[in-house]
């Protein structure tokens, strides 16, 4: 089937690159699956990447001159596209070949059946609306703390949970967990819970761009995410999350209060010394914050923070990742971090937003 | 097993054409008739090589090899100067031996089976059935017998090898019912879900602590 449209180089790019991150990349059982399907209807085109758990599909504008559709490369096209020169780029399908001209460059690159490529349907169930901006902030507070490790799959997932008052998002690898309310925001039903890949959500994170509101679907199986002309559906997780109420200690008698900027330019700074898994201590008493790394052979860092510590003298020795991670995402100028000892987890927030914590475990040192 | 180190230029002509410059390197010509060309790098990837069965035609005035495969495939050897050629009589290979971690996770699982699953005791190790033996055959805490099938990573295979060991067990009326146990370090999501679907089920055990090491990374679950 023929097909032939006219675009702007960059939004053809742009809708191609969203599409193509859904594609798949470890060469499934459906080799269709490498491509992005493009279906042209009028002057608007559908681009489709799918791995059949997330599927991504962008809707743009183009100067249509002839509906059809067609499965191309993924990123092979993206790239091709992506180099042209700036301006409109002509793209027509010729047999089992497409097009790509916006010259002096031309390119014909062999397409894949179209027949092949499976029938998706986007998630079912009511539609609901959430602030785009307030949604985002909280999915980029919590996937961090999600596992990337598909070996335990519940754990790559984000816990959406209705709450009294509102929405939880919360994620956790074992070795932190963050949660994050969203107060008024009541898109489940009471007690309801759902497990949306983390995945999912950092593409989702990815295209909020600045539009205001997110239309999110909620189905037996699937989530579905429609914000500007790009749609994400994304298969749920099955199985229970860890019960992580029972995770967060609820008496802290050691608190340190500092900068959260400060902190976090020091630690980066530290960090450099904290090779080979080594992590970065925190030295807290009444003098305030030291933090020390320490890489045999390698050399040594130390970097005094002002900060206010209330409790006995103590050290606790962290990953230095995963504190720098809690600290870039918790809101407000100034946060605190609560600790039991130095082996139980240690509380991380915002001084002035009760919305937001980071549970994370400390590492042993000898 | 000929080992020949020696400055040498090749050539090789067949799927492709390749021509590696005048170099030293190691050739290797195995019992088998295979012939490898390596540099002094790399684990185990020659820079070229013919597996077997080849025909190997040595021009010694000339200095220059000929292999040649059935498949029409020729590589040429032209050597400049020989540093050393030696042969050795290797004998049998006895195979590769089991994998260490495996087999002592096997060992530290009988020593105490109930890192497993509680109330797991130990009936033998290496259950033998009429197609090998089973890793170990144990009985839970209500007596029923148990076979359990470990690995490093368990993949869909070790899954099809238990599921064949439950077959031929489950034959035996002094025995069933058997049921399965895959126990890993780590267990693919695939291998998961074939074992739940035929009833066996699956456990991840972490080897430093089975051996009594706590790791530093400290979890909150």
């Amino acid at each position: 089937m023929g097909m032939k449209f006219r675009c702007e180089r960059d939004t053809l790019v742009e809708a191609l690159s969203a599409a193509g991150r859904a594609v798949t990349t470890r060469g499934g059982a459906l080799p269709v699956l490498a491509g992005v399907r493009l279906e042209l209807v009028g002057d608007q085109l559908t681009v489709t990447g799918s791995d059949l758990d997330l599927t991504i599909t962008v809707v743009i504008e183009v100067a249509g001159g002839e509906d059809g559709i067609v499965v191309v490369p993924s990123k092979l096209v993206s790239d091709v596209v992506r180099s042209l020169r700036p301006g409109s780029v002509d793209v027509a399908v010729d047999d089992d070949d497409v097009r790509i001209v916006s010259s002096p460059s031309e390119f014909s690159i062999r397409t894949i059946p179209a027949d092949e490529f499976p029938e998706l349907s986007g998630a079912e169930g009511d539609a609901v609306t959430l602030d785009a901006g307030e949604f985002r902030a909280a999915i980029d507070q919590v996937e961090k703390a999600a596992s990337s490790d598909d070996a335990r799959p519940i754990l790559t997932g984000v816990l959406m949970a209705a709450e009294a008052d509102g929405l939880r998002l919360v994620s956790t690898d074992s070795y932190r967990l963050s949660v994050r309310d969203l107060s008024g925001t009541a898109i489940l039903s009471e007690g309801q819970t759902v497990l949306v890949p983390s995945r999912a959500l950092k593409e989702l994170s990815r295209v909020v761009g600045d539009q205001d509101q997110i239309t999110l679907r909620l189905g037996e199986r699937d989530a579905g995410f429609e914000v500007g002309g790009v749609s994400i559906t994304t298969r749920l997780i099955e199985g229970d999350f860890p019960n992580y109420r029972g995770l967060i200690p609820q008496n802290h008698p050691n608190q340190l209060t500092v900068d959260r900027e400060t902190l976090l330019d020091a630690v980066r700074r530290v960090r450099l010394l904290a090779q080979e898994s080594t992590p970065v201590r925190l030295a807290m008493s009444d003098d305030g914050l030291e933090l020390v790394a320490v890489t045999q052979d390698v050399g040594q860092a130390h970097e005094a923070v002002e900060a206010s510590y209330n409790g006995t003298d103590l050290t606790v020795a962290f990953n230095p990742e995963y504190l720098i991670d809690g600290i870039e995402v918790a809101p407000g100028d100034e946060i605190t971090l609560e600790t039991v000892d130095e082996l139980k987890p240690a509380l991380l927030k915002a001084a002035d937003d009760p919305n937001f914590l980071y549970l994370l475990m400390p590492v042993r040192v000898s | 097993m000929r080992l020949v180190v020696a400055r040498c230029t090749v050539d090789y002509d067949g799927r492709l054409q390749a021509h590696l410059p005048a170099a030293v390197r190691l050739v290797m010509v195995k019992a088998d008739g295979c012939v490898a060309v390596h540099a002094d790098g790399g684990a185990y990837k020659p820079l070229n090589w013919m597996n077997a069965p080849n025909r190997l035609n040595e021009d010694p005035e000339a200095g220059v090899w000929t292999v040649t495969s059935p498949k029409g495939e020729v590589l040429t050897i032209t050597f400049d100067d020989i540093i050393s050629d030696s042969s050795h009589e290797m004998g049998a290979d006895p195979g590769l031996q089991k994998d260490g971690v495996e087999a002592h996770i096997q060992k530290l699982l009988a020593d105490d089976p109930t890192a497993i699953a509680d109330g797991l005791r130990l009936v033998r190790r290496e259950y033998p059935t009429d197609i090998g033996p089973v890793d170990l055959m144990c009985r839970d805490a209500d007596g029923v017998a148990v076979a359990v099938e470990i690995k490093r990573r368990g993949e869909i295979d070790g899954v099809e090898q238990l599921t064949r060991y439950l077959e031929f067990l489950n034959r035996d009326p002094m025995l069933r019912p058997v049921r399965g146990l895959f126990v890993a370090q780590e267990i693919k999501p695939q291998a998961k879900v074939l074992a739940a679907d035929r009833d066996i089920g699956w456990v991840e055990v972490d080897y430093d602590e089975l051996r009594g090491i706590e790791s530093p990374n400290l979890k909150l679950f």
